[in-house]
């Protein structure tokens, strides 16, 4: 009997096995976003309307940028928990932003006409501001602080407890009115 | 009916599975004839019942039988009756339900083969690979369940991820590398047997080494079908990408490969067993932990199709089966001591362990790089993962290392040897191989690796050839047969070792035409007018149009283009861009399908990346790449290696070995069978 060969699987295999089970419940793909704990960069896009909205006039409320668009199927499922978050928050003075990415005018109308939210869609027309906000892929969504700094952010689509959770802190900041 | 059906004879495979385990380890320790045909009983009907698993998960891809959970998830009913079948392991569990039904395949087949020789120890053998395999069915049965019915029955599905139904290699590279994986867990299993016996002889390593060279051959074909697919599919012109998924398939591959080696020395010489034991479990391990990497959703893989829970089980299934293999060695040690000692390092059996250092410092290197990305960040708290120039750079010195050895260690002789005797058999091979990098030089190669390997590569050449060679001339002028006859007397007297010269051809020109597309490959990108054109290499590519087609399953957009040699047309090449249908709607990003014009001189590869939508402009990506279909032609050569080294051995009745044949360059190249094996029959054959 030699107990070497135990002794040495136990040494060697145990922390290789932690280390893989290190691994569980993370996301091996997500990119570590540089922004949070940043000032948003800011932005003047138009609505569908041609109505211009700029982020810093927005100073002193949370404001939730959500890039989506149409044709992207887990955004179509995160729309819903916006469009409820957003009404819900109202009252909290926390403003939501759509933003669409790489998307038509008319297929974003038709879209909002079935399913209509009550805050601004803006149209990110050459995609500078996807590029400013180093978006990969949609949906992504941003939470920002009444003071305009990042607060964090959120790879693919929202659930209900993820949007409380992340709207926590920036109504704790003061965002209330 | 498909999902009570199917789940039905999960459950009966499990519980026939389970049962002949039981059976197996009874059978092997009471010595017990009733038991041993108890559970080659059991391994039979078990593979019955997967087979009816499986082919009622096909029966329900086929008729879209949409309340199979399985079928809810990778049927549509746009996807062709082809991708349709395929799709059965497209995801997770339709993997999985392959992978248990591979795993009876092996199974029955052991029992069958060996229903009367072996049988000392086969009881244990069987009873180890049913463990095995009674937890991949307890898996399809419960955590991975593919049959699990669904409600409300959908209408309609997704289809299979359009990746995987984008080429017709995707029928062949995962069966291929399933069949690799799995049947490690034969080799694993007949030396769990033979150390759970005991008294253990040299009759086993036959059954030994055929069962693991069986899974080798599969492994092979799988990886380079993997690389062929990614060629033929991703469009980037690469066919390794040192992927998590890649790495997973291709460190069981370097360990198998070490230990087919030192098995050999084993076999002769009687030494590096534990070696070579710990090689074969290690490559067991490896494969478990393959599995891991595919399915746990912790690495970051294009092939990590599914993030899931069973994640935690493999692991756990990892870590028992790490603690039954140092458990086995621990128990087993005074059994596999050596019999002898190394006979120093300018020896056959020297070159073989060199070998194995280096294919184990290979697998070291991958296995690190792989799991970097989670090192780092349990040690720092950041995500790095290494990449390509990592891999590169510490795989390019330990390839030319391999390649090497394959040139030196077949010119050694076995045992002790003079320094005379080795310099007259490496002179004329390093003289080739020098003749053979001024030659490149001439052609224009500078760069000083590629010049060595291909130096290298002239060198193991000459030496590989050179065996085949002395042994058939001299088999000429003793019999006056002709060349060919000669030659096939010579190798069938011989066929394991030839066989593994022919598979050490194989990689020499695999590393020559890895070497050729990484250094010279060419790439133009150009936007074409229609009639405009761009010149790579030799060739002129003209752009005629592009236009749209519409399939049932997905929507694509082909350019066609003529290729022309000094002026000559020799093929139309048609990239194309294809938009896979998704519950009714056409996905956005749309998947490449490269077109390719192949030459034993390399491939014309293009790939459509912009058009306009009235069809006048394309802009097409064209690249030359050197040499590329010798990597697919020689894994048909190391396959037909393979074959060749599995062969049968003729029985050879007690004829004397005459002096002059395929023998007489290396004697004893080929052990005659062991005692023990005829041995064991016999013993049987009187119970």
């Amino acid at each position: 009997m030699k107990w070497g060969y135990v002794v040495g699987a136990a040494a060697l295999g145990l922390p290789f096995l932690a280390l893989l089970a290190s691994g569980f419940g993370k996301d091996p793909s997500a990119i570590v976003s540089p922004l949070p704990g940043h000032e948003a960069p800011d932005f003047t896009l138009s609505d569908l309307d041609g109505k211009a909205v700029r982020l810093s006039e927005l100073r002193g409320a949370p404001v939730v940028i959500n890039f989506w668009a149409t044709w992207c199927i887990p955004c179509r499922q995160e729309h819903e928990v916006l469009a409820r978050g957003a009404a819900h928050h109202a009252a909290d003075g926390v403003q939501f932003l759509g933003v669409v990415y790489q998307d038509e005018p008319e297929s974003i109308r038709r879209f909002l006409a079935r399913s209509p939210v009550d805050y601004p869609t803006l149209v990110d027309v050459k995609g500078q501001t996807a590029i400013d906000y180093g978006v990969t892929g949609v949906p992504e969504t941003f939470f920002v602080r009444p003071d305009g700094v990042i607060d964090s952010k959120k790879v693919g689509p929202l659930d209900p407890q993820d949007l409380e959770r992340r709207l926590g802190p920036l109504l704790a900041t003061g965002g209330g009115s | 009916m498909n999902g009570p059906i199917g789940a039905g004879a999960v459950h009966a495979a499990l519980a026939c599975a389970a049962f002949g385990a039981v059976c197996g380890f009874v059978g092997g320790r009471r010595r017990s004839m009733d038991a041993w045909r108890l559970a080659r009983g059991a391994t039979y009907a078990s593979f019955a019942a997967m087979s009816l698993a499986i082919l009622t998960m096909v029966r329900a891809l086929l008729t879209h039988d949409f309340s199979v959970w399985y079928v809810s998830r990778v049927g549509s009913l746009e996807t062709p009756p082809f991708y349709t079948v395929i799709s059965l392991w497209s995801s997770l569990e339709g993997s999985i339900l392959l992978w248990g039904w591979i795993l009876t395949v092996y199974a029955a087949a052991l029992a069958f083969v060996y229903r009367r020789r072996h049988a000392d120890y086969m009881p244990y053998t069987l009873g180890v690979l049913l463990s095995v395999s009674a937890f991949f069915t307890w898996l399809i049965a419960g955590p991975a369940d593919p049959f699990e019915p669904v409600f409300p029955v959908p209408s309609n599905g997704p289809g299979p991820n359009p990746l995987l139904q984008n080429h017709p290699l995707m029928a062949l590279h995962p069966p291929m590398l399933y069949a690799g994986y799995v049947g490690m867990a034969v080799p694993f299993a007949i030396a769990s047997g033979a150390l759970l016996r005991g008294r253990i002889g040299t009759a086993w390593l036959r059954p030994l080494r055929l069962w693991a060279l069986i899974p080798w051959t599969f492994l092979t074909v799988g990886i380079v079908a993997g690389g062929w697919w990614s060629y033929e599919v991703l469009g980037w012109g690469g066919y390794w990408a040192w992927d998590p998924v890649e790495n997973a398939s291709f460190l069981p591959w370097l360990s198998a490969t070490a230990f087919i080696h030192s098995l050999m020395v084993q076999e002769r010489r009687g030494i590096l067993k534990t070696w070579s034991l710990s090689l074969l479990m290690v490559t067991f391990l490896l494969t478990i932990l393959g599995t891991f990497m595919t399915r746990s959703g912790v690495f970051n893989s294009v092939h990590s199709f599914s993030q899931s829970s069973i994640g935690p089980i493999f692991l756990a299934f990892l870590g028992v089966a790490l603690f039954w293999c140092a458990g086995l060695l621990a128990t087993r040690s005074e059994l596999i001591a050596s019999d002898g000692a190394l006979p120093g390092p300018a020896s056959r059996e020297g070159a073989f362990l060199l070998n194995n250092v280096v294919f184990l410092a290979f697998t070291l290197t991958v296995l690190l790089g792989t799991v970097y990305p989670l090192l780092a960040e349990a040690i720092r708290g950041v995500r790095v993962s290494v990449g390509l120039p990592y891999f590169n750079r510490m795989g390019v010195p330990l390839g030319l290392a391999v390649l090497s050895l394959m040139g030196v260690g077949p010119a050694l002789p076995w045992g002790r040897s003079d320094a005379a005797r080795i310099r007259a058999q490496l002179l004329w091979p390093g003289l080739f191989g020098i003749a053979v990098a001024c030659g490149c030089v001439a052609f224009g190669v500078v760069q000083p690796l590629p010049l060595l390997t291909f130096g290298l590569a002239g060198f193991v050449t000459f030496v590989t050839l050179r065996e085949f060679w002395v042994p058939t001339r001299s088999r000429m002028s003793s019999s006056g047969a002709g060349a060919l006859e000669s030659l096939f007397h010579v190798v069938s007297r011989a066929r394991r070792r030839y066989g593994g010269y022919v598979v050490h051809l194989g990689v020499v020109a695999m590393i020559v035409a890895i070497t050729a597309s990484w250094n010279y490959k060419l790439k133009v990108e150009a936007t074409l007018d229609r009639g405009g054109s761009f010149r790579i290499g030799d060739y002129d590519v003209t752009f005629r149009d592009v236009r749209p087609v519409e399939e049932s399953h997905r929507f694509s957009v082909v350019a066609t283009l003529d290729v022309a040699r000094d002026g000559e047309p020799v093929a139309v090449l048609q990239p194309r861009s294809n938009h896979y249908k998704i519950m009714g709607q056409f996905q956005r990003e749309p998947i490449g399908t490269p077109a390719v014009h192949s030459t034993a001189a390399g491939d014309v590869y293009l790939t459509l990346l912009a058009f306009e939508k009235d069809g006048s402009q394309a802009t097409i990506q064209g690249l030359w790449q050197p040499l590329v279909p010798w990597i697919w032609w020689s894994a048909g050569l190391m396959v037909l290696g393979s074959f060749v080294a599995m062969w049968p051995e003729r029985r050879r009745r007690g004829r004397a070995r005459g002096g002059v044949d395929g023998e007489a360059h290396a004697p004893r190249a080929e052990p005659a069978p062991p005692p023990g094996q005829a041995g064991a029959a016999a013993a049987e054959a009187a119970r």
